[in-house]
């Protein structure tokens, strides 16, 4: 008769190889789990957007459109992001902010573009917040805020108007974590160096805070991390680099568009 | 395995094998909560430590088995909540873990109704293992 021990490393040993011989599957690509997981953050961007749109005026001139369109080709393109993922939506609005909603939307208030000093410094807020994107942090930071129980329930045609607009508000105005603030920084310079796009107008606009700008006016700033060490470490992380530049758009263009976030000749989805 | 512990009454084996039909009882009920099957064998247990040594000792084995399982499935659970509640993500590693304590868990289940069928016809059926740790917890007064 065989002892306890012989047994027991025979049963440990029997769990531990079968755990390791099944973690060699790829179950994730087996059911196909990234694609459910896109899937699910398509039908939760729809549905934010969807409530959004109803809610604001959006701007959807064709010089607006394609201002916009012409800065985020570029950074899609640069960094193999696939131009269709980014989803621009630019808002008449007077609070200096922009956010990364699911399903790869983004939206942009006007009062950002007017206080923007160039189409660099718009370009970096732009590679910021495709940088969470890309990094998934939306998804992260909706999990922990609201949980996946109400989101996947959401999806299902769950949530009410008033729950939803409660998530849009925690997407417009909480910052993400402090590591994922980090992370979203560096990735805007990479992406932007990779554009040939100077980075150093975005680490300009991060300095904005530091120097005690309106906060309240500044929502995009003061829902973000303390500004001095981010811009030390954004500067570090140019440091780092060497690049080319070149112009993002026409000057002319830049005018023009940052004139037209002032006026009001705009389509209202109402 | 069977000993030659003596042969007992008709009713000390059917309470014997209440014991394990309980924690699948308890499984079948509870199913993604692990506590409760192991609950379900405590009190199955506490409420026969009185009795005969027969019947205490097939309760005190299908506590320990209970309690072996306990552990792997108490993890699996806590990791599933942080996948479902936190920005923890499903991964290969996830999948095979839940896969492996499944498999032990079949396992387990067919080898605690296995005992349960057996105990009733009144034999003696000790475990790997947590039959020698049952023969440390339990003794026989004389």
């Amino acid at each position: 008769m065989k002892s306890n021990s012989f047994w027991a490393i025979i049963i440990l040993g029997g769990f531990v190889g079968l755990f390791f011989w099944l973690r060699t599957i790829d179950w994730v690509g087996m059911f196909n789990i990234e694609q459910h997981t896109r899937d699910t953050e398509e039908k939760l961007g729809d549905l934010f957007w969807e409530h959004i749109g109803d809610e604001g005026e959006q701007i959807t001139d064709s010089l607006t459109v394609a201002a916009m369109d012409s800065m985020v080709h570029r950074l899609c393109d640069a960094n193999a992001i696939p131009r269709e993922r980014i989803k621009v939506h630019v808002f008449r609005a007077d609070v200096v902010n922009a956010f990364a909603m699911p399903g790869g939307h983004l939206v942009v208030n006007s009062a950002l573009i007017e206080d923007c000093k160039s189409p660099e410094q718009l370009c970096g807020v732009l590679a910021h917040e495709i940088g969470h994107i890309e990094l998934r942090h939306v998804m992260s930071k909706l999990v922990r805020e609201i949980g996946t129980s109400v989101l996947v329930n959401m999806t299902m045609g769950g949530g009410d108007g008033g729950q939803i607009g409660e998530v849009v508000g925690v997407l417009s105005s909480k910052a993400f974590d402090r590591d994922m603030e980090r992370e979203a920084d560096l990735k805007a310079v990479d992406y932007l160096t990779e554009a040939q796009i100077d980075p150093h107008p975005f680490a300009d606009f991060l300095y904005l805070t530091g120097n005690g700008e309106s906060e309240e006016a500044f929502e995009w700033l003061s829902t973000h991390p303390s500004s001095k060490e981010r811009i030390e470490y954004v500067l570090e992380e140019i440091g780092k680099r060497q690049f080319e530049v070149k112009p993002v758009i026409a000057a002319s263009t830049w005018g023009k568009l940052k004139e037209k976030m002032g006026v009001s000749d705009t389509l209202s989805l109402n | 395995m069977q000993t030659d512990m003596n042969a007992p009454l008709d009713h000390e084996a059917e309470k014997a094998s209440n014991s394990y039909l309980m924690s699948l009882l308890a499984l079948l009920v509870g199913a993604p909560l692990p506590i409760i099957n192991l609950i379900a064998t405590l009190i199955f247990y506490v409420g026969n430590r009185r009795s005969t040594y027969f019947v205490r000792w097939h309760c005190t084995q299908a506590l320990l088995s209970q309690l072996s399982v306990f552990f792997l499935n108490s993890y699996g659970f806590w990791w599933t909540l942080s996948i479902v509640f936190t920005d923890a993500t499903l991964t290969n590693e996830y999948v095979a873990y839940v896969v492996t304590v499944g498999l032990f868990n079949v396992f387990e289940f067919v080898s605690t109704l296995y005992t349960a069928i057996e105990v009733r016809k009144g034999k003696h059926v000790r475990w790997w293992i947590i039959g020698d740790l049952t023969d440390q917890l339990v003794k026989e007064v004389r």
